[in-house]
C-alpha cells in the first residue's frame, strides 16, 4: 500500500528525501546516522554516505566547540529559517489549538477503545499529554486576535505559532529564539506590544 | 511543532467490507493504518481530524480488493532543525541527557550543557551548577533547541542543546 503525497506532500519532498531515505537504508556499512546542518522544517536530517555538504562529523565538532554559537555572535550562513520549504496548504498549528482538536477526538478514542481490535496509538497520548501540559493559553481565538498584527509586518505563520508556544517575556527573546526573525527588529515595538497582551492571556 | 496537513492514501479494501457501511470500513482502516505511524516527510501522525475526500474505488486484476485513494486530514507533529521546544527529562547521564517532547524522543549531549554545569552521579543522576542553584535531573522541564534530526522506522530522535541564550531549565521537580 503505497502512501501518496497530497498536494502538500509533493511539495514537501522536493525530490530529495527518497534518495536520502534509501542511501541511508542501502549503505553497505549499515545504517549511518548523520544529522543534516541544511535541514529545513519538513527535510529528513538523513543524508547520503557519500554527500559533501553532510556535517555529520562537522556536526558534533561544532557542537562540541559551542562557545561560539553560545555566544551568539557566530551566525551561520547556512542557518534556515524556520520556515524553509513549507509547502502552502501545510497549516502550522499552536499548542494550545493541538490539544483543543486532540482533546475533541480523544472522546471518540475513548468510544473506540471498547472495542478490543482497536489500540490507542502511543504517538496520540504522548502527543495530547504533550499539547495539553504545555498549552499556556485557555483561547487559542484569542491568541490568534493578539498575534494577528505581527502578520502584517511580515512576520509568518510559523515564526506566529513558536511566539505563541514559548511565550517569551521580551522581544530580546524573540529575536535569540527565532533567528528568522531576527531582520525585523524594526518591529520591537509591536513585538513588545503583542508580548504584553500575550502574558495577559497567559493562564498559570 | 504540531501542524494539520492533508495527505493522500491508497486504501486497499476486501470485498468482505463491501456493503452499506463501506464508508465506515474504509475510515476505520485508514485510522488504523495511519495513526501512530511515523515518516521522514510529516513526522508523527498523531490523529486524523477528518475525511476531505473519497475517490472511485478501482477493482485490482487478479483479486477482488479494490484500491481507494483517500485523501484525509490530520495532526502531525514534526520537529525540524532551530526549533525551540519544551521538553521533560527522562534519563540522565554522564554523556547527556535524554527528554521527551510528545512522541519525540531528543539527546542533549553533555557537550552541548553549558560547561558550568557538572554531572552528578548517585540515586538521582543530575547536571547541577557549581553554585547548586540550578539542577537538571529526571521529570525536569527544560527549554532546548533542536539541531538535527534522526528518522527511523518508527521514530524521530532528534539532538538538542541548551547551551544557547535563553535555553535550559524551567521548572524543576525539586523545588516545585
Amino acid at each position: 500500500m503505497s502512501e501518496k503525497g497530497g498536494k502538500g506532500s509533493s511539495l514537501l519532498s522536493k525530490g530529495s528525501l527518497k534518495g536520502k531515505d534509501d542511501s541511508a537504508t542501502k549503505s553497505s556499512k549499515g545504517r549511518r546516522v548523520q544529522f543534516s546542518k541544511e535541514a529545513g522544517p519538513f527535510e529528513s536530517g538523513i543524508t547520503s554516505a557519500g554527500s559533501p555538504a553532510s556535517g555529520g562529523k562537522g556536526e558534533f565538532s561544532r557542537g562540541g566547540k559551542g562557545d561560539k554559537v553560545a555566544n551568539g555572535k557566530a551566525k551561520t550562513p547556512s542557518d534556515p529559517g524556520v520556515d524553509q520549504k513549507l509547502p502552502e496548504n501545510v497549516k502550522c498549528i499552536m499548542d494550545c489549538e493541538a490539544a483543543d482538536i486532540l482533546q475533541g477526538i480523544q472522546e471518540q478514542m475513548v468510544m473506540l477503545s471498547r472495542d478490543s481490535t482497536i489500540k490507542i496509538p502511543i504517538s496520540f497520548d504522548k502527543g495530547m499529554h504533550y499539547a495539553t501540559s504545555n498549552s499556556k493559553y485557555s483561547d487559542p481565538e484569542s491568541v490568534r486576535r493578539v498575534l494577528q498584527p505581527l502578520k502584517g509586518h511580515g512576520f509568518s505563520d510559523n515564526e506566529i505559532c513558536m511566539i505563541a508556544n514559548l511565550c517569551p517575556e521580551t522581544a530580546d527573546e524573540v529575536f535569540a529564539l527565532v533567528p528568522s526573525v531576527k531582520d525585523k527588529e524594526s518591529t520591537s515595538q509591536i513585538l513588545k506590544d503583542s508580548l504584553h497582551q500575550l502574558a495577559k492571556l497567559k493562564q498559570f | 511543532m504540531f501542524f494539520h496537513i492533508v495527505l493522500e492514501r491508497n486504501m486497499q479494501l476486501h470485498p468482505r467490507y463491501f456493503g452499506r457501511n463501506l464508508r465506515d470500513n474504509l475510515v476505520s482502516k485508514l485510522m488504523k493504518d495511519v495513526e501512530g505511524t511515523c515518516s521522514g516527510r510529516h513526522g508523527f501522525v498523531v490523529a486524523v481530524t477528518g475525511i476531505e475526500n473519497i475517490g472511485k474505488g478501482l477493482i485490482r486484476d487478479g483479486t477482488g480488493f479494490v484500491t481507494f485513494p483517500v485523501k484525509y486530514q490530520c495532526v502531525v507533529f514534526r520537529p525540524f532543525k532551530g526549533e525551540i521546544l519544551e521538553a521533560v527529562v527522562t534519563m540522565v547521564n554522564k554523556m547527556g541527557f535524554f527528554a521527551e517532547a510528545g512522541p519525540v524522543q531528543i539527546f542533549v549531549s553533555n557537550h552541548l550543557i553549558p560547561d558550568d554545569m557538572e554531572f552528578q552521579s548517585g540515586d538521582m543522576p543530575n547536571y547541577t551548577t557549581s553554585d547548586g542553584s540550578v539542577k537538571i535531573q529526571k521529570d525536569s522541564e527544560v527549554r532546548l533547541k533542536i539541531i538535527g534530526t534522526r528518522v527511523d522506522a518508527t521514530e524521530i530522535f532528534c539532538i538538542g542543546t541548551i547551551k544557547d541564550d535563553f535555553l535550559g531549565v524551567i521548572n524543576d521537580p525539586a523545588t516545585a
